[in-house]
C-alpha cells in the first residue's frame, strides 16, 4: 500500500475534526428531540468517494480516536465503523450509482445499520440494563436528521478530497461506472 | 486476472485485519482492568491533549446548544403551564408541612445528639465543573468535564447538578475527569423513596434518560406518585452507596407492581436533565476554596 501525505493528512484532518465536533458540540444539539450523528456521515462520504479499504480502514481510526477521547472500551466502535466504511465503500465500487439523492439514501442506511451494529457491539460486551423502547424513537430520528445533513456533508468532504481523489466526484455522469470488483476507486497514492 | 485475484486478497486482509485488531484492542482493553495499563495511559493521554479544544469547541456551540434546547423548551412549556400551575398550589402545602417536620426533626435532633447525616458531607468541598464532552451514543453515558486530580477531583466522587444526583466520576486526568451518569447502563444508586423512607436501587432504563428505575422495593409497600427519592447513603453491604445520604434524584412517575413476584418496580423522573448539562458540581472529599469554572 503507498502512501501519499497530502490524501492522510486529508482524511486524518477529517477525522479528527468530525469526531471533535461530535463529542464536544454536534452531539448535544438537541433538534426534535433527537440528535445530529456526524461521524457515520463522514465515514459514509469518505467511503463513498474512496472506496472500500479507505473506508474501512478510515472507520477503525475514527472508532479508536472516539474510544480513546471519551474513555470507553478501545475498539467498541471501531468494529461498526469498519463495517460501515467498507461496505458503503463495495456499494459505490460494484454499483457506482450516478443519482444526485443517493447520499441521502446511503447516509440513512449507513446511520442505521451503524446505531444498530453500536447497540450489538454493546449487548457483546456485556450491557446489563432494560432497554427503553424510546431508543427505536432516537434511531429514527438520528436517521432522518443525519439524512439532512447528507448533501451537504458528501459535497464538503468530497470538496476536500477532491485532488487525491481518483474519480472526481463531481462530474455528472448519465450511466454507472463499471463494477470495480478488484480494486479501489482511490484516493491517489493510498492504492492497495 | 491474476493482479485482480491479489487485490481482492489484500482488500480482504486488510479487512480481516482491521477487525482483528478491534477485537485484539478489546480484549487488551479488558484484560488492563479499571486499574489502568498501557491503553488507559494512552486514553488519559488523548482526553488530557485535547481537552482545551474539547472546551473551546463546547464553548462554540454552546449558543446553537442554548438555542435548539430554548426552542424545544418554549413548546415544551406551553403544555406544562396549567400543570405547574396546579403543582405550585400542592407544593405550598407540602412547604409548609415541611417546615413545621423540619424545625421538630431539628429540635429532636438536639435532644438525642446526633449528628447531622443528610445533606452534602460536611468536609465536602463542591468543585464546579464545565462539560466539554457529550456522550455520542445512548449505550454510554458518560460526560467529560474540565476539572481533575489538579481540582482534587478523584474517581468515585459523587457529582450533582443544581437540581439533583448526576453521576460518579469514573476517571481523572490532570485536567479533566470523566463521569459516568445515573443514567448510564452500568449505574446503580441505593436510594431511598421519601416520605417513607423505603430503600431499593435506582438502576436506568438505556435509552430513556428521563425514566429510571427503583428496584427491590417489596411488593407490599405502598408508593404514591410524587414521592421523592434521594439518595440512601447508606453502607450496608447490598445497598452501599458512594454517595452522601439526602441528594435528590427524582421524582416517582408510576408503579409497577405486577412485574416481579417478591418487588414492585417504582418509574421516577429524575429532577436533573442529564441531556442538557452544561455544569456540574462535584463533590471533593477534601476541604478546600471553592474552584470556579
Amino acid at each position: 500500500m503507498k502512501t501519499d501525505p497530502p490524501a492522510l493528512v486529508r482524511v486524518t484532518g477529517i477525522v479528527v475534526a468530525t469526531v471533535l465536533l461530535q463529542v464536544s458540540g454536534v452531539g448535544s444539539i438537541e433538534l426534535l428531540g433527537g440528535n445530529f450523528d456526524l461521524i457515520p456521515i463522514a465515514i459514509a462520504a469518505i467511503a463513498y468517494c474512496a472506496g472500500s479499504v479507505p473506508g474501512a480502514v478510515t472507520g477503525f481510526a475514527a472508532g479508536i480516536l472516539l474510544d480513546l477521547m471519551v474513555g470507553r472500551e478501545v475498539g467498541a466502535s471501531a468494529l461498526p465503523l469498519i463495517a460501515l466504511g467498507y461496505f458503503v465503500g463495495r456499494y459505490r465500487e460494484l454499483r457506482d450509482p450516478a443519482h444526485g439523492l443517493t447520499p441521502v439514501a446511503v447516509v440513512a442506511v449507513s446511520t442505521a445499520i451503524y446505531l444498530v451494529a453500536a447497540a450489538a457491539v454493546a449487548f457483546m460486551l456485556g450491557l446489563d440494563a432494560l432497554i427503553s423502547l424510546l431508543v427505536v424513537r432516537d434511531l429514527i430520528l438520528t436517521v432522518f436528521l443525519n439524512s439532512l445533513l447528507a448533501l451537504p456533508l458528501f459535497w464538503l468532504i468530497g470538496r476536500m478530497l477532491r485532488p487525491s481523489l481518483h474519480i472526481d466526484p463531481f462530474v455528472r455522469r448519465r450511466r454507472r461506472g463499471r463494477p470495480i470488483e478488484s480494486g479501489p476507486i482511490g484516493l491517489r497514492g493510498l492504492e492497495v | 486476472m491474476r493482479d485482480g485475484r491479489n487485490v481482492i486478497r489484500r482488500r480482504r486482509a486488510i479487512l480481516a485485519g482491521l477487525i482483528v485488531t478491534s477485537v485484539l484492542l478489546l480484549t487488551a482493553y479488558f484484560g488492563e482492568g479499571s486499574d489502568g495499563g498501557v491503553l488507559h495511559s494512552i486514553s488519559s493521554g488523548v482526553q488530557t491533549a485535547l481537552s482545551p479544544i474539547e472546551e473551546g469547541v463546547s464553548r462554540v456551540f454552546k449558543p446553537v446548544r442554548d438555542f435548539t434546547s430554548w426552542v424545544g423548551d418554549t413548546i415544551t412549556a406551553t403544555g406544562q403551564n396549567d400543570e405547574l400551575r396546579a403543582e405550585v398550589g400542592s407544593l405550598r402545602e407540602q412547604l409548609a408541612a415541611s417546615e413545621v417536620a423540619a424545625r421538630d426533626a431539628e429540635q429532636l435532633r438536639e435532644i438525642a445528639k446526633l449528628d447531622r447525616e443528610s445533606g452534602y458531607p460536611v468536609d465536602s468541598n463542591p468543585v464546579t465543573a464545565r462539560v466539554i464532552l457529550q456522550p455520542p451514543t445512548v449505550w454510554y453515558s458518560t460526560i467529560q468535564i474540565d476539572k481533575g486530580e489538579s481540582a482534587g477531583v478523584e474517581v468515585d466522587q459523587p457529582v450533582v447538578t443544581a437540581e439533583g444526583l448526576a453521576g460518579k466520576v469514573t476517571a481523572t486526568t490532570g485536567s479533566t475527569a470523566t463521569v459516568t451518569l445515573i443514567t448510564d447502563a452500568s449505574s446503580a444508586v441505593s436510594a431511598q423513596i421519601m416520605p417513607k423512607g423505603l430503600r431499593g436501587i435506582v438502576k436506568p432504563q438505556v435509552g430513556d434518560p428521563d425514566d429510571l428505575l427503583v428496584e427491590f422495593i417489596e411488593k407490599d409497600a405502598t408508593i404514591e406518585e410524587g414521592d421523592t427519592v434521594v439518595t440512601s447513603g447508606s453502607s450496608s453491604s447490598r445497598f452501599e452507596s458512594l454517595f452522601p445520604r439526602g441528594i435528590p434524584i427524582g421524582e416517582v412517575t408510576d408503579v409497577d407492581p405486577a412485574e416481579q413476584d417478591l418487588y414492585q418496580r417504582v418509574h421516577i423522573e429524575p429532577n436533573a436533565d442529564l441531556r442538557k448539562i452544561d455544569f456540574v458540581r462535584v463533590l471533593t472529599a477534601e476541604p478546600a476554596d471553592e474552584v470556579g469554572v
